[in-house]
C-alpha cells in the first residue's frame, strides 16, 4: 500500500495512520500505551510509575535500577516464563486461523503436562532420548485432546466452543485421577522426575546465571517456525486458512472442513502439550497433582489475539505477556499491586481488538479510506505474513 | 479468645521483647517479604495469620500498615511453576527475613535457599528441609483439634444427648489435615469413646457450597456439631449450622486457624460457633522476626504446640460456658506436662483403637 499519497495535512493523523499501517508497527505501539497506561494506573493506586517501570526493564535485561546491579539471570527466567505462554497462544491461533474457537488450551496443556509427566516417571532414563519421548507423549496427548474436540465437531456437528470447554474439566480431573494413582504419589505431587527427562540445558543455565532457560524456549521458537510454514507454504495451510475465512466456499472448492477442522485442533492441541511438557519438565523436578488451573491455556487466548494469531506476532506477543508475568513480583516488590500486570494485558488485548477502529480513525482524518484490517482471525497474506 | 486474653498475651510479649536492662533494638532494623501463592493474604486462614504476625512485629495494624512497603510487604505468585524464580527474586533484594507460607513452597525453598546462604528463611507447615537458613515452623494441629474436640463433646454431655454424632470436613486430604481430624476424634471420644463419627474431603479449600451441603445432610441425619479444617470450604458449614441453630435446631460449627466466632454471629450475642481450633502462625512469624534481630535465628525445626501457644481453643462464646472451659484447660495442662497423649497419624491412632476403620484421612 503507497502511504506517500495521503497529504500531510494533519500531522499526528499522519502519525496515527503510519503506526496502524502495519500489524507490528500498531502491536509495539500499542504495547507501549498498555505500559503508559499502566503507569497511570499504578500512580492512582498509590504506587509510583517509576518503580513499574523499573520493575520492567529489570525483568527484561537484568538491570536493578535501585541498587544499581546486574543480573543476566533476568533474562533467563523471562524467556523461560514466556515458553508456555507462546505456545499456549500459538494452540489458540493456529485454531482461531481455522474459523475455530479454542477455548481448551488449558485442556491440552493438562493433557501435555500429565503424559509428559507419566512418560518422566515409567520410561527407561536413558539420557537425551528420554526427553524426546516425554516431549513426544505431551504433544501426542495434547493432540488427542485438541483432535477430540474437532472429531466432536466433524462427526456431531458439537460446538468447539462448549467441547473445548467442558474438556478442560475433564483434563484437569483425569489427570488429578490417574497422577494420584501412581505409586509413591501423595495428594499433591509424585516422586520425584529423573533428570534425563528434564528439558535443562546446562549450557543455557550456565550462560544466563543459573535460570530456569532450557530447551522448552527453543521449541517453543520452533513452534513459531512451524506454524508459518505450516499456514503460509502447505496445501493443508491452504485449506485451513480457506476453511477459516468461508467455509462454504472453501467446501464448493473441494475442501472437507470437517477433516481440516479436526487437523486444525490437532495442532493446536499439540503445541498446548508441548506448552504443558515445557512446564512440567521444565519448571518442576518431580510431576504434581494439579489443584488447580495453571492458567496458561486461558492466557494463551489474550496472546493469541494480541499476536494477530500469526506465528511471528504470537512468539512477541508471548514475550510481552512474559515479560509482565516474570515482573510481577518485582513490582509488588516495588509496592505496586499484583493485579497491575493484569491491568496492563488487559488495556492492551483491548487496544489490539480496536485496531480496525483506529485504522479507520487514521484514514478519516488523513483524509483517505485506510483501514488496518485486524482481527484474530485475519485475512491471508495480509500484514507481515505468519 | 477474650480481649482479656489477648491483653494478656500482648502484655506478655512486650515483656518478653523488652524485658532487662537495655531496650531492645528497632524493629525496623529487620525488613521482610511474606511469599503466599495466588490467594494472598485474603485466604482467612494461615497466610492471613502469617501476615498479623508482622504486623504485631512492627506494630502495625491489618487496617493500617504503616510500614508496609518499606519494611516489610507481602508477594503473590500466580502459579506454582514461578515459586523458584519468584523466590529467587526476592533473596535477590536481601530482606532481612524472607517468608513462605505452606507445605507447597517446599521444593522451591530446598532449591533456592543453598544459593544464598546469607538470606534468612521461615518456611509454614514443613519440618522437612534442611539448612542452617532455614527456619521451619510446625504445628501440633492435633493437640488444639483434641481441645475443640473435647469441648464440643463437653457440650453434647452438657445438653444431655446420649449417643451424639460427630462430624469433620477436610480440605484436600494429606497428612496436615488428618493431625486435625485425629485431633479432633480423640477429643470427642475421651468422653464418648461410642460416638458415631462421619468425614469428608472437598478436595478443595474454597468450595463453600460442597461443606454446606454437607453438613445439611449431616445435621439433618442427628450430627451434633462438625469441624471443618478446610479453608474458606468450612464457611459453608458455618452457614449451614447458623440456618439451623436460627431456627431452633441444636446443632453447632467448629471454626479452625482464626477464632471465627463472628462468622457464626446469627442473632444477637449468639454464634453458631462454638468454639474455634486456633492456629497461631502470627507468632512463628513474629517469632522469627524477632530471632533475627536479636542474633537467635537458628535453622532448624520450631514446634508450636499447647505447650507454648502454638495451638489452643477459642472461648469468645459464652456458650462455652465456665465448667467447659475449665475442663479444656485441665486437658490442655496435661496435654503439656504428658499425662494426656495425641497421636497425629491416622495409621497410629487406628492401631491404638483411637480412630474408626474407614475414615478418608491419609497419612502422606
Amino acid at each position: 500500500m503507497d502511504r506517500r499519497a495521503v497529504p500531510a495535512k494533519i500531522g499526528w493523523a499522519v502519525f496515527l495512520e503510519r503506526l496502524t499501517a502495519t500489524d507490528a508497527r500498531l502491536g509495539v505501539a500499542v504495547a507501549g500505551l498498555g505500559l503508559l497506561a499502566g503507569g497511570l494506573v499504578a500512580a492512582l493506586a498509590g504506587g509510583s510509575p517509576l518503580g513499574l517501570f523499573r520493575a520492567l526493564l529489570q525483568a527484561a535485561t537484568g538491570w536493578d535500577a535501585a541498587r544499581q546491579v546486574w543480573n543476566i539471570r533476568y533474562v533467563g527466567e523471562w524467556l523461560a516464563v514466556a515458553t508456555p505462554l507462546i505456545l499456549t497462544g500459538l494452540s489458540m491461533g493456529f485454531a482461531a486461523r481455522a474459523g475455530l474457537f479454542n477455548i481448551g488450551a488449558e485442556g491440552q496443556y493438562i493433557a501435555g503436562l500429565t503424559a509428559a509427566q507419566f512418560a518422566a516417571l515409567y520410561l527407561p532414563p536413558v539420557p537425551v532420548l528420554h526427553a524426546f519421548l516425554c516431549v513426544a507423549a505431551a504433544l501426542a496427548a495434547g493432540a488427542v485432546w485438541g483432535g477430540l474436540a474437532g472429531w466432536l465437531k466433524a462427526r456431531f456437528g458439537a460446538s468447539e466452543v462448549v467441547a473445548t470447554i467442558m474438556l478442560n474439566y475433564l483434563a484437569f480431573y483425569l489427570s488429578r485421577w490417574l497422577t494420584q494413582a501412581i505409586p509413591g504419589a501423595t495428594t499433591y505431587r509424585t516422586p520425584a522426575i529423573p533428570a534425563s527427562a528434564q528439558l535443562d540445558a546446562g549450557f543455557l543455565k550456565t550462560l544466563s546465571g543459573g535460570s530456569n532457560l532450557g530447551w522448552g524456549f527453543f521449541a517453543a521458537l520452533g513452534a513459531a517456525l512451524l506454524f508459518w510454514w505450516l499456514l503460509e507454504r502447505t496445501r493443508m495451510g491452504y485449506a485451513l486458512r480457506a476453511s477459516g475465512l468461508n467455509p462454504d466456499a472453501a467446501m464448493a472448492g473441494g475442501i472437507n472442513p470437517g477433516r481440516v477442522g479436526i487437523f486444525a485442533m490437532c495442532l493446536a492441541g499439540a503445541f498446548a502439550g508441548l506448552a504443558g511438557a515445557s512446564v512440567a519438565l521444565g519448571s518442576f523436578n518431580h510431576g504434581r497433582v494439579l489443584s488447580e488451573f495453571d492458567n496458561y491455556g486461558f492466557m494463551g487466548i489474550a496472546v493469541a489475539l494480541a499476536g494477530g494469531a500469526r506465528g511471528f506476532g504470537v512468539a512477541a506477543a508471548g514475550l510481552f505477556f512474559g515479560l509482565l508475568a516474570s515482573a510481577q513480583t518485582l513490582m509488588q516488590g516495588q509496592g505496586i499491586p499484583r493485579e497491575l500486570a493484569v491491568i496492563v494485558s488487559g488495556i492492551v488485548v483491548i487496544l489490539l481488538s480496536m485496531k480496525a477502529g483506529l485504522g479507520a480513525l487514521a484514514g478519516r482524518l488523513g483524509g483517505s479510506a485506510v483501514g488496518a484490517p485486524c482481527d484474530a482471525r485475519p485475512e491471508p497474506g495480509e500484514g507481515n505474513g505468519g | 479468645m477474650t480481649i482479656r486474653t489477648i491483653c494478656v498475651f500482648a502484655a506478655l510479649m512486650t515483656i518478653a521483647s523488652c524485658g532487662g536492662p537495655g531496650k531492645a533494638d528497632d524493629p525496623s532494623d529487620v525488613t521482610s517479604r511474606l511469599m503466599t501463592d495466588a490467594t494472598g493474604i485474603d485466604d482467612e486462614s494461615f497466610s492471613a495469620a502469617g501476615w498479623k504476625g508482622m504486623l504485631a512485629y512492627y506494630g502495625d495494624s491489618w487496617d493500617n500498615p504503616e510500614g508496609k512497603g518499606r519494611l516489610y510487604d507481602w508477594i503473590t505468585v500466580p502459579s506454582h511453576d514461578l515459586f523458584v524464580p519468584s523466590l529467587k527474586q526476592v533473596s535477590d533484594q536481601g530482606y532481612g527475613l524472607v517468608i513462605v507460607s505452606g507445605f507447597m513452597w517446599d521444593t522451591a525453598l530446598a532449591e533456592v535457599a543453598p544459593l544464598y546462604p546469607g538470606q534468612k528463611y521461615l518456611i509454614i507447615d514443613v519440618k522437612w528441609l534442611d539448612g542452617p537458613n532455614i527456619m521451619q515452623a510446625s504445628f501440633a494441629e492435633h493437640e488444639g483439634s483434641y481441645l475443640v474436640g473435647l469441648a464440643a463433646a463437653l457440650k453434647a454431655r452438657a445438653d444431655g444427648i446420649a449417643t451424639p454424632r460427630f462430624g469433620f470436613i477436610g480440605g484436600v486430604p494429606g497428612r496436615v489435615i488428618t493431625r486435625f481430624e485425629m485431633g479432633w476424634i480423640q477429643g470427642i471420644r475421651s468422653v464418648y469413646p461410642d460416638a458415631g463419627f462421619v468425614d469428608y474431603y472437598a478436595n478443595a479449600w474454597n468450595k463453600p457450597e460442597l461443606a454446606k451441603a454437607q453438613a445439611r445432610a449431616w445435621y439433618d441425619s442427628g450430627v451434633y456439631a462438625i469441624f471443618s479444617a478446610a479453608g474458606a470450604t468450612g464457611n459453608g458449614t458455618i452457614a449451614q449450622a447458623k440456618e439451623y441453630r436460627l431456627s431452633g435446631r441444636n446443632v453447632w460449627a467448629v471454626g479452625v486457624d482464626g477464632d471465627q466466632h463472628r462468622a457464626g454471629v446469627y442473632a444477637d450475642g449468639k454464634s453458631a460457633v462454638l468454639t474455634s481450633m486456633l492456629k497461631r502462625v502470627d507468632r512463628a512469624t513474629e517469632y522469627a522476626l524477632r530471632s533475627v534481630r536479636d542474633g537467635s535465628f537458628e535453622g532448624r525445626v520450631y514446634e508450636f504446640g499447647a505447650a507454648n501457644g502454638g495451638v489452643d481453643f477459642a472461648v469468645s462464646n459464652p456458650e462455652l460456658g465456665d465448667a467447659i472451659v475449665a475442663a479444656v484447660n485441665a486437658a490442655k495442662a496435661g496435654i503439656i506436662d504428658g499425662s494426656v497423649v495425641v497421636v497425629p497419624g491416622y495409621a497410629e491412632a487406628k492401631s491404638l483403637g483411637l480412630a474408626p476403620d474407614g475414615l478418608m484421612a491419609r497419612d502422606d
